[in-house]
């Protein structure tokens, strides 16, 4: 039996290759995504165990305002440096200052900044308890002499002996006297590091003179760490902990472990998942329709007297030999989708640490288990029904694939479709709740793939007419083909139908998102002319910022402008939870955004004043006169009395404090955004290039007008949405490649018929065209139907979520319209090679097959 | 040999086709000269193996020869590209084979039109009506073939070979799947399209019964002419055939 197999799979090579990329295409994507998940855990570990696993103690606040990457501590006294010298077992301790600095590069712009951190501290000579060494020239040793990381002088353009400007965000003249790297690195990935002297540190980096950010400490020889740690604690202050540079690294590397590279890693599994899924559909195809072509051998093994185990095992067989070699060559095709794929972030504005690929024996595992599992999961039917062909069927002439469809099938169908698109109506509707969207979400689709083949006969044959009306017998005999096996052609669409429903959806939300950012800048922003730094992928900043507070008075005096007022912000705990909160000056917000006060007013609010969203009000409990406890970025602690209730928290988030109470409690003094008013009259234009002009000394921040703001409001939107293209891509040629490789197959299936209408004239050209516009009606039928569901689907994703950031529906009819234009060329793509193959059949030989 | 030339709807000139090449090369055409007179039905017989079908389908235009020529009308087939010869094919030559005639996904009258369509030619109504009425299957025509008897088939087919007005048809074994009623339809109806319409015809078979509706019938044998009947009856085919067996 085994070599019947054998044979079986050799005469059908060149077939089961088709099926095989699916395969190798499906586990790649999944094997390279795990790898760079791998890759940029293993990077990011080294980084960190390299920028604080040799400080043997850290003492720190203990006080953790925000999570994961955005968390910020409070500081702590400088004088626990000398209490901690005193301490047995102490070998060293340095008061250590960090904070945020940008350089200004060699032409005036600022270095890095949107994203990656612009780090600044004093440098400390303990090598032990410094992770940056010098190549090049010294330490600082004046206060205005700097080391920056080689990294950044690179990007920056900068040299040793070079003087230039670092924004402390005030900006203050530099020398820079030498250039270290991180460890062997440039730096800590794609970050810039700034070190100063203490003193110059203590004055630019933090409001508090008397406290510093850290106090590193080095052990004494022999010395164990938790005996030190032991040691210090009875002697520090409440609000101080020790703890050792390793946990403090295996705490950032967990932190960017569940946040940042969890986020990643999860969104990349999630579309590798989707590939797969679709290669399934095009693998069962390829099977379904290579069991029914050797009918007869099946029934033939069967009247020689195999059983039907036997049979199912030669059909088993042909799926796992497919699927361990697809799977194997997967894996090895992941090396390359991983390196591109961090090519492609780096392209969208996302670079990622650099270093070499990290592989794990456990993911390639996954991967290559996950390919063949699949693989056979899709060959399982197709091997038992070619064991149920009666032995009898031998002598017959043709036992073709059922073609038929049971009304079982379409009351199934149609009942979990219905129920699906209820669900999703009823959670569009209902404004919620999101499991209700997800599984009419997941109902419809397997709906939809259920009813397929009760669908295709009437859709392709709607979708046919003007094909057949307008190209004649070429178009009707493409229309015809495709109605011939409808069970064929559904399952063939439905692989593109999944892959275009998620392309679709991920539109629809986007637009969704840009539609309602748009509208809430609209309704809520009032000022002329906003001055910022761009934020990630040169998205809107965020809210902490990196300007200098000096820009509010500087701009103030532009000519043309009659108001300009600083927004600033972070995190603070409030109520006991954290906060992404705005800090604002109550007294001239009012004229630059438009927060559509509903109870109390702006203008009232004292530096221990609260303004908060209705959202945030109901959910708290909060009205107008409610108090509640805050702890600041500082460390202190205090209540605060919500003083507004509003309803555009469009620009500012939920949460709004007092500018000056903010700042009295924030360790570095800076603002995230200017909102400029200016005087009735003045040309914008005119006015955006004084301010320019007047901006140019503080690193040249981002000036825009309404418009502009707007749109690098949604900038960020669209850049997610190309890498989601990118990514999707390859469901999307998976699925194409199954048209292609099922067109191949029916057109050996219709030898004879081409070599007819060869004989009785047809050309070359019109058998090709023929076979292109079966190609193009199959993609079109799965893409229309893709555009459909994935449109309901980002509706009621829009419509359940109901929340600021996704307050509007928008689906692009333009765009949507596009993706079936684009789904009908990619159909005649797919059967390009299918159609050559028709046309080049030899007449005589195809008219002599049996 | 004027007056032949313009009588011949197609003629062969020292044909030779062979299949493979040195010691395992077959001839199955050597050095055939042979013509086809225009509104005649030729018959061409022989035993299996005796080159009859391959001589069917150089002359037309299925398949090229290894040397001589292949004339149909005054048009060297030699001389014609791929799609050349396809365009004649779709316009000057009407198909019948011994089965599958029949676009599957198509009725009986798209069948019968294919051959127009695909040229993109308006079916001349009148004709086509005509051919219809001949093929006597008027009530079946919105069927697909599959709902159609061998029989009515292969009626079809020769509709379907009548439709374009070719100046040549030919039939490769067009009974040899029917019973011998089917089979008497189909021949009964290719004689008339020669007597009514005029039709040049030229089929291929190896039954007596079936060649006697030709008017002529030549008899090939290992490649060779090797005698031919005028105005042949079942009996003086099958002692023709005798002949060659001795």
């Amino acid at each position: 039996m085994r070599s019947v197999a054998f044979s079986e799979m050799w005469s059908h090579k060149r077939r089961l290759l088709g099926s095989m990329i699916a395969v190798v295409l499906g586990v790649a994507f999944l094997s390279g995504t795990l790898l760079l998940g791998d890759t940029l855990k293993a990077n990011f570990d080294k980084l960190f165990t390299t920028a604080n696993g040799s400080t043997d103690v850290i003492l720190r606040g203990s006080t953790q305002i925000g999570s994961g990457n955005n968390q910020a501590r409070s500081g702590v006294d400088a004088s626990l440096a000398t209490l901690a010298r005193q301490t047995p077992g102490v070998a060293d301790a340095q008061p250590y200052v960090q904070g945020d600095a940008q350089l200004v590069g060699g032409n005036g712009k600022r270095v890095g900044g949107s994203g990656p951190p612009t780090t600044a501290a004093n440098w400390v000579s303990v090598p032990s308890l410094n992770p940056y060494r010098i190549v090049d020239g010294h330490a600082p040793r004046a206060d205005d002499e700097v080391v920056i990381n080689r990294g950044a002088a690179k990007a920056g353009k900068l040299h040793l002996g070079d003087t230039t400007t670092l924004l402390t965000p005030a900006p203050v003249r530099v020398h820079i006297v030498g250039i270290a790297t991180f460890g062997t690195a440039d730096g800590l990935g794609t970050g810039t590091f700034t070190a100063m002297t203490l003193p110059a540190a203590q004055r630019y980096l933090t409001n508090n003179p008397a406290k510093v950010s850290q106090i590193l400490i080095k052990t004494a020889p022999g010395v164990e760490r938790g005996t030190v740690i032991a040691a210090l604690q009875p002697r520090l202050p409440a609000g101080v902990q020790a703890i050792t540079g390793q946990d403090l690294a295996n705490e950032n590397i967990d932190n960017i472990d569940k946040g940042f590279l969890g986020f990643l890693r999860n969104g990349l599994t999630g579309f590798a998942v989707v590939a797969l899924l679709v290669a399934v559909f095009s693998i069962y195809n390829t099977f379904s329709i290579l069991s029914a072509q050797r009918t007869r051998a099946s029934a033939l093994l069967r009247a020689l007297g195999a059983t039907r185990r036997q049979v199912v095992g030669v059909g088993l067989a042909e799926a796992l030999a497919v699927g361990v070699l697809g799977a194997a060559a997967g894996w090895g095709a992941g090396i390359g989708i991983a390196t591109g794929l961090k090519g492609i972030f780096h392209a969208f504005g996302f670079p990622l640490p650099t270093g070499g690929l990290e592989f794990k024996l456990g993911s390639g595992l996954l991967a290559i288990f996950a390919g063949i599992a699949a693989t056979l999961a899709a060959g399982v039917v197709p091997a038992i029904r070619s064991s149920r062909v009666a032995p009898v069927a031998a002598l017959r002439d043709q036992a073709a694939e059922r073609r038929t469809v049971s009304a079982r099938r379409g009351v199934a169908g149609a009942v979990l479709t219905a129920g699906g698109v209820a669900a999703l109506v009823v959670a569009g509707l209902g404004q919620g709740p999101m499991a209700v969207a997800g599984i009419g979400a997941l109902l419809s689709l397997v709906g939809m793939v259920v009813l397929g083949p009760v669908a295709a006969r009437p859709v392709t044959s709607v979708l046919g007419a003007p094909i057949a009306r307008l190209r004649g017998v070429t178009g009707l005999l493409a229309r015809e083909n495709s109605l011939r096996n409808p069970r064929r052609t559904a399952a063939t669409a439905s692989a593109l139908l999944i892959g275009v429903a998620v392309v679709a959806m991920f539109t629809v939300v986007a637009a969704s998102l840009k539609k309602s950012a748009s509208q809430g800048i609209d309704r809520a922003l009032t000022a002329d002319v906003i001055v910022d730094t761009p934020g990630y992928g040169g998205a809107v900043s965020a809210q902490s910022g990196k300007l200098d507070p000096a820009m509010q008075q500087r701009l103030s005096t532009v000519d043309g402008v009659a108001v300009a007022t600083a927004l600033s912000g972070g995190e603070a705990l409030i109520g006991g939870k954290s906060h992404n909160i705005t800090a604002a000056d109550p007294s001239r917000v009012g004229q630059v955004i438009d927060l559509g006060v509903t109870s109390g007013s702006i203008a009232s609010m004292t530096p221990t004043s609260l303004a908060v969203s209705k959202d945030a009000a109901k959910s708290n409990h909060w009205h107008v006169g409610s108090t509640a406890p805050i702890t600041y970025p500082d460390g202190s602690t205090g209540a605060v009395t919500v003083a507004a209730i509003y309803s555009h928290p469009d620009i500012t988030g939920d949460y709004v404090l007092n500018l000056t109470g903010w700042t009295s409690h924030t360790e570095q003094a800076v603002i995230s955004k200017i909102m400029v008013n200016l005087r009735p009259g003045v040309d914008v234009a005119a006015a955006e290039s004084a301010i320019k002009a007047a901006m140019a000394q503080y690193g040249q921040p981002r000036v825009q007008d309404k418009a502009e703001y707007r749109s690098s409001a949604t900038k960020g939107v669209n850049t997610i949405l190309g890498l989601v293209y990118v990514m999707l891509a390859l469901a999307i040629i998976i699925a194409l490649m199954g048209i292609s490789n099922t067109l191949s197959l029916s057109i050996h299936e219709r030898t004879r018929e081409l070599g007819l209408l060869r004989a009785v004239g047809q050309t070359r050209a019109q058998t090709r065209a023929m076979v292109r516009w079966e190609s193009v009606l199959v993609a079109v039928f799965g893409t229309i139907g893709g555009v459909g569901i994935g449109t309901l689907l980002g509706w009621s994703i829009v419509k359940a979520a109901s929340s600021t950031t996704l307050s509007a529906f928008a689906a692009p009819p333009l765009q949507l319209v596009v993706f079936v234009v684009v789904g009908a060329v990619a159909g005649t793509l797919a059967g390009i090679r299918p159609a050559r193959r028709a046309a080049r059949l030899n007449v005589l030989a195809a008219i002599g097959t049996e | 040999m004027t007056t032949t030339l313009t009588r011949a709807a197609a003629r062969a000139l020292h044909a030779t086709k062979s299949y493979g090449e040195g010691e395992t090369a077959v001839v199955a055409l050597d050095d055939v000269t042979v013509e086809l007179e225009s509104a005649r039905f030729t018959a061409i017989m022989g035993p299996s193996g005796s080159g009859k079908s391959t001589l069917l389908h150089c002359l037309a235009g299925l398949d090229t020869l290894t040397s001589g020529h292949i004339f149909l009308g005054a048009t060297d087939l030699g001389e014609l590209t791929d799609r050349q010869l396809t365009l004649l094919r779709r316009t000057q030559v009407g198909f019948v084979f011994q089965s599958f005639n029949l676009v599957p996904t198509l009725t009986a009258l798209e069948n019968i039109r294919l051959p127009l369509t695909l040229a993109g030619t308006k079916p001349d109504a009148d004709w086509l009506e005509a051919v219809v009425e001949t093929v006597g299957l008027t009530d079946r025509l919105r069927h697909r073939p599959s709902e159609l008897s061998g029989g009515q088939q292969q009626r079809v087919a020769v509709a379907r070979a009548l439709a374009s007005k070719p100046a040549i048809i030919f039939a490769d074994e067009p009974t040899g799947n029917l019973d011998s009623r089917s089979s008497a339809d189909v021949l009964g109806f290719l004689q008339r399209a020669r007597l009514e319409l005029d039709q040049t015809i030229v089929m291929v078979t190896h039954d007596p019964v079936a060649a006697s509706y030709a008017d002529r019938a030549i008899f090939l044998a290992d490649g060779h002419i090797v005698d031919a009947v005028e105005e042949p009856t079942p009996e003086l085919v099958l002692d023709h055939m005798k002949r060659l067996g001795a």
